[in-house]
């Protein structure tokens, strides 16, 4: 909650601070054993060989966290995991990325890291879907499959020797077009089993990238090239030729369509919002806002959703929920 | 600043063409703005104003110094911007020094009227102390925290905030001095005058993208700007100052439309600046 920054009335102070009450007696206690703060000392058993891993120090023989977060035990490893972190990529983390710079065979990558991350261009699949050695030929064209600033979405497949090596192997990951890249704190977003999502009834893609890089766009078919037929394949390049060279009139014609933009900005403002009270985010929950704000639709125009009163809303919306799915 | 891609520039200026921005703004609807005064103790009057992630911090310094030869009834105002290397990777070392200057340019233009200060927000004939011999000279220091787009307006913003906060120690001169003695003056510790702020005008800039223009932009539509227009108006809904940047040309009549929105949008910011000095003062006083 640090930093909030809203201009709330009395009576939304006094609601939002309820909400919040709330959502504090209902977090989980079994695990709060696990929770240490600066300083707490952390029990362990003196056995030789113990290791003292990230955010441990030992004073007086004994072993206290230095940052606050939960305590990890493994094997005889002890560290202490902190809760406003910056991201820490694991193996298989779906990830949005800027790439900042195309070097020989790779993209070096923005993804919200310490390091930037590397995107070889090996480990990528090409545009035709042949699976070939790749050429020289290959190595010049890089800048037509993605240049500097593209935003696009890949896995991370480890560490390796000179840094994080990222892979897209699939039709899914690659370039993000139409769109706007939101960024909340990376602990926000849990890794589960889904992080792309087609909202078919908003006509949107959601990608919630576990770096807390977050795509809200246009819905994109995915085509699989490889069945694609070469004729339409030139086709569709005689028209993206065509397109380059529009009048500004033309060009308003092919924005994205009025119902689809209300629809991203609503899913981004929900999001913005939902980072900024801490809640977790995760689809149903960006959904539930969407729709919280859809049903105020004449009291919470788009831009209110930054408001103060919907910020109360949300808030005691997911109190409501937390205590809903608690009782079950 | 970090780039876009094309899908997102596209995204931004068709939004703006739409007439629903990326975060679901209208087009001459601006982002809330929060002002807090008085958080440098050290200095005369201080403010700092957020508007979206742009933050900035403005102060005024109140020192004794001689009048100019040229206007010896009148007292000595600079303006001078910072922008801090916190605030963006390129504002370090030299970086920031030209956005800095050009800022701290337009202020100057905006608030401190022609070369005698006739015609200034801030009434110069009030810093006079002793005729010829002492004045008060003004420092005003603008300090970029963070930079979100709209850093010219958020600067002419805190200004005002931080003269409408500013006290000035009252001086009473020991007589009888004379000639081309320096008189003895004495500092008051308790008493403090008021600056009159209703003269200084805010600051509404108008960044035009693609064929229309749109109000208080952050730095991603900024980076997609063809011009901005600043336009700063005062209490009374006259025109103070009137900047471009920003290469492109623009019709005439553009230049009347834009004036007249600046208008509307400059009133709507006074009547919120005032309304948080009055609601800040009020929390103030039940402390």
């Amino acid at each position: 909650m640090r930093g909030l920054q809203l201009s709330l009335n009395q009576t939304q102070k006094v609601r939002l601070q309820r909400a919040l009450e709330k959502l504090e007696s209902l977090s989980s206690k079994p695990n709060s054993n696990a929770s240490v703060i600066v300083a707490d000392s952390i029990p362990v058993n003196h056995e030789d060989g113990l290791l003292k891993g990230h955010g441990t120090s030992e004073v007086n023989g004994e072993v206290v966290a230095t940052v606050c977060g939960v305590v990890e035990r493994v094997n005889k490893l002890v560290y202490v995991r902190s809760l406003r972190a910056r991201y820490k990529p694991e193996v298989g983390d779906i990830i949005v990325g800027r790439v900042i710079e195309v070097a020989p065979k790779r993209w070096r990558v923005e993804i919200n890291y310490s390091h930037d991350a590397v995107l070889m261009l090996s480990s990528m699949n090409l545009p035709d879907g042949i699976q070939r050695r790749r050429t020289a030929l290959d190595e010049l064209n890089m800048r037509t499959i993605f240049e500097e600033n593209d935003v696009i979405c890949a896995e991370v497949r480890g560490f390796q020797h000179d840094g994080l090596h990222l892979q897209a192997r699939s039709q899914k990951y690659g370039k993000l077009g139409r769109g706007q890249m939101l960024t909340v704190p990376p602990y926000l977003v849990k890794r589960r089993k889904q992080h792309f999502h087609n909202l078919e009834k908003y006509g949107i893609d959601l990608i919630l990238g576990c770096n807390g890089f977050i795509w809200v766009g246009e819905h994109v078919e995915v085509t699989d090239d490889m069945v694609v037929d070469q004729v339409s394949n030139s086709e569709q390049q005689s028209a993206k030729a065509d397109k380059k060279i529009l009048s500004p009139e033309e060009q308003e014609r092919s924005y994205t369509p009025q119902e689809t933009r209300e629809n991203i900005c609503r899913t981004a403002n929900a999001i913005r919002v939902l980072s900024t009270l801490g809640f977790n985010i995760t689809v149903e929950v960006i959904m539930d806002t969407v729709e919280l704000s859809i049903s105020l639709k004449q009291q919470v125009p788009i831009h209110e959703m930054l408001g103060a009163e919907f910020y109360v809303l949300v808030a005691e919306k997911e109190a409501a929920r937390r205590s809903l799915t608690k009782k079950k | 600043m970090v780039g876009l891609s094309i899908g997102e520039k596209y995204f931004i200026q068709g939004g703006i063409a739409q007439d629903l921005r990326t975060d679901g703004r209208k087009r001459l609807s601006p982002r809330p703005i929060f002002v807090e005064t008085g958080n440098i103790s050290q200095s005369n009057g201080s403010a700092r104003v957020r508007i979206g992630a742009t933050e900035v911090i403005a102060s005024v310094k109140a020192e004794l110094g001689r009048p100019s030869a040229l206007h010896p009834d009148k007292g000595k105002v600079s303006i001078n911007v910072d922008c801090s290397p916190t605030a963006a990777p390129m504002f370090e070392g030299r970086g920031g020094e030209e956005l800095s200057s050009e800022l701290s340019v337009a202020l100057q233009r905006c608030l401190l009227g022609g070369k005698s200060g006739s015609g200034a927000g801030i009434d110069l004939s009030s810093l006079a102390i002793v005729e010829g011999k002492i004045c008060w000279d003004l420092y005003i220091e603008g300090l970029v925290v963070s930079s979100d787009g709209n850093l010219l307006d958020a600067l002419g913003a805190a200004i005002k905030a931080a003269l409408s906060n500013t006290g000035i120690p009252r001086v009473n001169v020991a007589a009888g001095a004379s000639g081309d003695e320096q008189p003895e003056v004495d500092i008051s510790d308790e008493e403090f005058l008021q600056f009159d702020t209703s003269k200084v005008p805010v600051i509404v800039t108008l960044t035009k993208v693609g064929r229309h223009y749109i109000v208080d932009a952050t730095s991603e539509e900024e980076s997609q700007m063809s011009l901005a227009v600043s336009i700063s108006v005062n209490r009374q809904g006259n025109i103070c100052g009137l900047t471009k940047r920003g290469g492109a040309g623009l019709d005439p009549s553009v230049i009347l439309d834009m004036i007249s929105v600046a208008l509307s949008v400059s009133e709507r910011l006074i009547n919120t600046l005032d309304s948080q000095r009055a609601a800040a003062e009020a929390g103030k006083d039940e402390l």
